[in-house]
C-alpha cells in the first residue's frame, strides 16, 4: 500500500514520458532550444541552472567575490552549502565547488568567494570573470550547518574557510541571533583576513557573537593549545571547522584526542591531492565503491597493472588509438607514455593503456 | 595494377625513426594548440545539425506542396550526413573528449544511424584504425562482400560484385550496422549460436528504434500528411547512404591504396604503423563545405595518422604531412572526388575478375 503510493508519487505521466523520449530529438532537446534562446539571453535555459555575474569584488590579495544572479532553474540554497561553478576554459568545461559566502537573500543574489590557487584553472578563470558574463551552476549541495539548535556554537576557520561561517552567521542573524556563538578566524596577515569588516559589522548587530580574529604573523601559529586558551569552554561547544588541509587535521586531532570527535563537523575544500613522486618504484591505485586498491609499477601502464591485479577493464588496441580503455581519473597525476605529457592532479579522462602513475591515483573503473 | 604501379615505400631503420619523430612532433604541436576554436567548431556543427533536422523534419511533416517537400528532404539529409560524419564519427573517436562535455563523450555518444554505437566503437576504432587495410583483420576492407585486392580469393560470385556494390551503397547504413556482428563467421559455423544472439541484440534494438522513428513515429505525428514524411525520410536516408558510401570507399579503396598481410605487420613500430596508414588511405580535394560534408574524411590520410585530433585540424596539417611524405619519398595519394571515385569503381570491376597474373604471396 505504502510502496505503491510512493511509486505513484514519482510516476511521470505517460504524456510527459513520451514528450521526453530521445526518439523525438532534436525537437525535444532542451539543449537545442537553449542554444536558440541564448541568442536572446545566454542566461536563459530550459534545464540548466545558470547565472549572470553582476559584480566582482576584491576581498583580499588573491581573493575575489563574485555576485551572481541565478536563472529560474536554480532551486535556492541553505546557509553553509556550496555550488558547482562550471566554466568554459579554452573550450573545455571545468567545474569546481565553491562555498556560498552569504545567507539566502531577498533579491536572490548569490555570492561566491574564491581564493586563487596555483594551477587551479577554475579559480584563476573565475577571478577573471567580468560583470555581464554568464556561467553554469550546479544545484546547491552539502549539509554543513549546526545540528543542535540549543548548544553554544564555536566556529573555527582559517583563510578562505571563513566563507561558510559568514553565510551561517548571516543566517543566524536573520533567525533572531538567539544563540551564543564564538568565531575564531585566522589569517596570515591583517590584509589576508577575508571579511574582517563584514564580521565586525555582524558582531555589532549580534550581541551574542564573540569574534576572535587571529593573525598568525603577529600572534604565532594557531595550534591546539592556543585554541584552548582563547575559547576556554571549547569542550562544551558544538564546533564547525573549515580551512586548509593541515589546519583541519590539527583541529581534528585535537578533538579526537579529547574524545569529542562527534562535537566537530568539518568542511573540506575538495580532495587532498596525492604527492607526486616520479622516482617511486610503485604507486597505489584505488578504485570502486567500496574502495579497492592495487599497485602499479613505475613505467607500467595502468591497464597492465589492473590486469595483473586480476581486474578486467575493457580494452582495444592497447596503443592509444581506439580509446576503448578510456576511464575517468578522480585524482592523482599520470604521465602519457606516448607523448610524455604529465596530467593535472584533478578529475579528467585518461586512456589506461598509455597512462602510468606519478602519484597515488584514484580511478572510476 | 595498383600493387605494381605504386609499390610501398620501404624506409631504412634510421629514416623510419626520423619519419616517426617528425609525425609525432606535428601531432604534439597541434595537440598543444587545441582549445576554444575547436570547441566553437563542434558547437556550431551541433547547431547546424539540430537546426536542419528541426527544419527538415518540420517541413516534411507540416509543409505544403512539393517545394517544401524537397526542401525538407534536403534539410534532413544534410542533418543526417553532418551528424553521422562531422559529429558522430569524429566524437566517437574521442576528438572532443578533452572538452569534458557529457554530450560529446566518445564512449557514450549515440548517433542517428541504424549502427549501434558500441558496435561501431569496436569495428571502426579498434579493428579498422589499428589494422587498417590488413586483409583478414580489417573488416572494413571490402565489407566482407567485395573483392578489392588480389590477395583476396576469387570466386565466381565475384563477377556480380558491381551489383552487390550498388546494393551496399544504397543500403550503406545497414552494411555498417551488421559489420561488427560478423555474420560470416556464424554462417561458416565459426561462432556459437549463443554468441551470435548476443551480438545481434544491440543491432536489433538500435535498428528497431531507427525504423520506428523514421517510418512510424514521425509519419504518425504528421497525421494525414504521413506519406510525404515516410517517403521523405526514406529518400533522406538513401541520400545519406550513397554519399557516405562514396566518401568512405574513396578513403581506402582507390586505385593506389595498398593492402597488407598479417605477416607484414607483425611487430611493426609506430613509424611503420604511420607508413601503413598513409599507404592505405587516400585524400579528396575540394572546398571547405565539401570537407565539412565528408566529416573531414576527405583528409583520410591525416585522419588515419591522428584519429583523435579534432577533424578541422586535418586541413591545416595536410600540407605539412604532404611535405614530410615528399621528403621521405612516401607516396601521398590525393585527387578530386570524381577522379578518386572513378578509381574505386575501376578497382571494383577489375577485381570482379580473377587475377591475370599469379602473384606469389609471401
Amino acid at each position: 500500500m505504502n510502496t505503491s503510493a510512493a511509486r505513484d508519487q514519482y510516476k511521470v505521466s505517460p504524456v510527459r514520458r513520451f514528450l521526453r523520449h530521445p526518439l523525438l530529438a532534436p525537437f525535444n532537446s532542451t539543449e537545442a532550444w537553449d542554444r536558440l534562446a541564448s541568442v536572446a539571453n545566454p542566461a536563459w535555459s530550459l534545464s540548466e541552472p545558470r547565472a549572470r555575474v553582476v559584480r566582482v569584488v576584491d576581498e583580499a590579495p588573491g581573493v575575489t567575490s563574485l555576485w551572481l544572479k541565478p536563472n529560474g532553474r536554480f532551486n535556492g540554497f541553505r546557509a553553509g552549502q556550496h555550488v558547482l561553478l562550471d566554466l568554459d576554459i579554452d573550450g573545455a568545461r571545468h567545474a569546481r565547488c565553491f562555498t556560498l559566502s552569504c545567507a539566502p537573500r531577498a533579491d536572490g543574489l548569490l555570492r561566491l568567494t574564491i581564493k586563487r590557487k596555483d594551477k587551479g584553472p577554475v579559480s584563476t578563470a573565475a577571478q577573471q570573470l567580468q560583470p555581464g558574463e554568464v556561467v553554469r551552476l550546479g544545484q546547491a549541495m552539502g549539509d554543513f550547518s549546526p545540528r543542535n539548535t540549543h548548544a553554544k556554537l564555536l566556529m573555527i576557520s582559517a583563510g578562505s574557510g571563513v566563507t561558510p561561517m559568514v553565510s551561517l552567521l548571516q543566517d543566524l542573524l536573520q533567525d533572531g541571533a538567539e544563540r551564543e556563538v564564538t568565531l575564531l578566524h585566522c589569517g596570515r596577515t591583517a590584509a589576508d583576513l577575508i571579511f574582517a569588516d563584514e564580521l565586525q559589522q555582524l558582531a555589532l548587530r549580534m550581541p551574542k557573537l564573540r569574534l576572535h580574529l587571529h593573525i598568525t604573523e603577529a600572534a604565532g601559529r594557531l595550534d591546539a593549545e592556543k585554541i584552548a586558551q582563547i575559547v576556554l569552554d571549547w569542550t562544551e561547544r558544538e564546533t564547525l571547522l573549515c580551512g586548509p588541509d593541515g589546519f583541519m587535521q590539527m583541529v581534528e586531532t585535537m578533538y579526537a584526542a579529547a574524545g569529542l570527535g562527534e562535537h566537530l563537523q568539518s568542511e573540506s575544500f575538495g580532495r587532498r591531492a596525492a604527492p607526486v613522486d616520479p622516482d617511486a618504484a610503485q604507486h597505489a591505485v584505488s578504485h570502486g565503491n567500496p574502495e579497492q586498491v592495487f599497485t602499479a609499477l613505475a613505467g607500467q601502464s595502468l591497464l597492465e597493472a589492473a590486469e595483473s591485479a586480476g581486474l578486467k577493464p575493457k580494452f582495444g588496441c592497447r596503443r592509444g588509438i581506439c580509446r576503448t580503455c578510456q576511464c575517468r581519473k578522480r585524482s592523482g597525476t599520470v604521465t602519457n607514455l606516448l607523448t610524455g605529457q604529465v596530467s593535472g592532479p584533478g578529475e579528467e579522462l585518461i586512456q589506461l593503456c598509455i597512462s602510468t602513475p606519478q602519484s597515488a591515483v584514484e580511478l572510476a573503473l | 595494377m595498383s600493387s605494381k604501379t605504386m609499390s610501398k615505400t620501404r624506409l631504412d631503420a634510421d629514416s623510419l625513426a626520423r619519419f616517426e619523430a617528425e609525425l609525432d612532433a606535428l601531432r604534439l604541436e597541434v595537440l598543444e594548440d587545441i582549445g576554444e576554436r575547436d570547441a566553437r567548431h563542434i558547437q556550431r556543427m551541433r547547431s547546424i545539425v539540430q537546426g536542419s533536422a528541426i527544419a527538415g523534419r518540420g517541413l516534411l511533416m507540416f509543409g505544403i506542396g512539393p517545394i517544401s517537400w524537397v526542401a525538407g528532404v534536403v534539410g534532413l539529409a544534410l542533418a543526417k550526413i553532418m551528424e553521422n560524419m562531422e559529429i558522430g564519427h569524429n566524437v566517437m573517436h574521442g576528438q572532443y573528449d578533452w572538452m569534458n562535455d557529457a554530450a560529446l563523450n566518445s564512449q557514450t555518444y549515440e548517433w542517428d544511424i541504424v549502427c549501434d554505437g558500441d558496435h561501431w566503437r569496436h569495428s571502426h576504432n579498434v579493428e579498422h584504425h589499428d589494422h587498417t587495410n590488413v586483409i583478414g583483420k580489417d573488416h572494413d576492407f571490402g565489407y566482407g562482400m567485395l573483392r578489392l585486392s588480389e590477395q583476396q580469393r576469387w570466386s565466381p560470385s565475384c563477377l556480380l560484385q558491381p551489383v552487390w556494390y550498388l546494393l551496399l551503397a544504397m543500403n550503406f547504413q545497414w552494411g555498417v550496422a551488421v559489420h561488427d556482428i560478423k555474420i560470416g563467421r556464424f554462417v561458416k559455423g565459426r561462432m556459437k549460436k549463443a554468441e551470435f544472439r548476443e551480438r545481434m541484440r544491440p543491432f536489433l534494438r538500435k535498428a528497431g528504434r531507427q525504423l520506428f522513428k523514421d517510418y512510424v513515429l514521425f509519419p504518425a505525428l504528421a497525421f494525414w500528411q504521413w506519406p510525404r514524411v515516410l517517403l521523405g525520410n526514406l529518400l533522406a536516408n538513401l541520400i545519406r547512404n550513397l554519399w557516405t558510401n562514396a566518401i568512405i570507399f574513396c578513403g581506402h579503396f582507390t586505385e593506389n591504396a595498398q593492402t597488407y598481410t598479417t605477416r607484414e605487420v607483425e611487430n611493426e613500430t609506430r613509424g611503420q604503423w604511420y607508413l601503413r596508414q598513409i599507404h592505405g588511405s587516400s585524400n579528396l580535394e575540394g572546398s571547405r563545405f565539401f570537407h565539412l560534408l565528408t566529416g573531414h574524411l576527405s583528409h583520410q590520410i591525416e585522419h588515419h595518422l591522428f584519429p583523435d585530433l579534432p577533424a578541422p585540424r586535418y586541413a591545416e596539417m595536410a600540407p605539412r604531412v604532404r611535405d614530410i611524405c615528399a621528403r621521405y619519398g612516401v607516396h601521398y595519394n590525393t585527387g578530386g572526388f570524381w577522379k578518386q571515385y572513378a578509381g574505386v569503381l575501376v578497382r571494383l570491376v577489375r577485381h570482379a575478375f580473377p587475377n591475370r597474373v599469379r602473384v606469389a604471396v609471401a
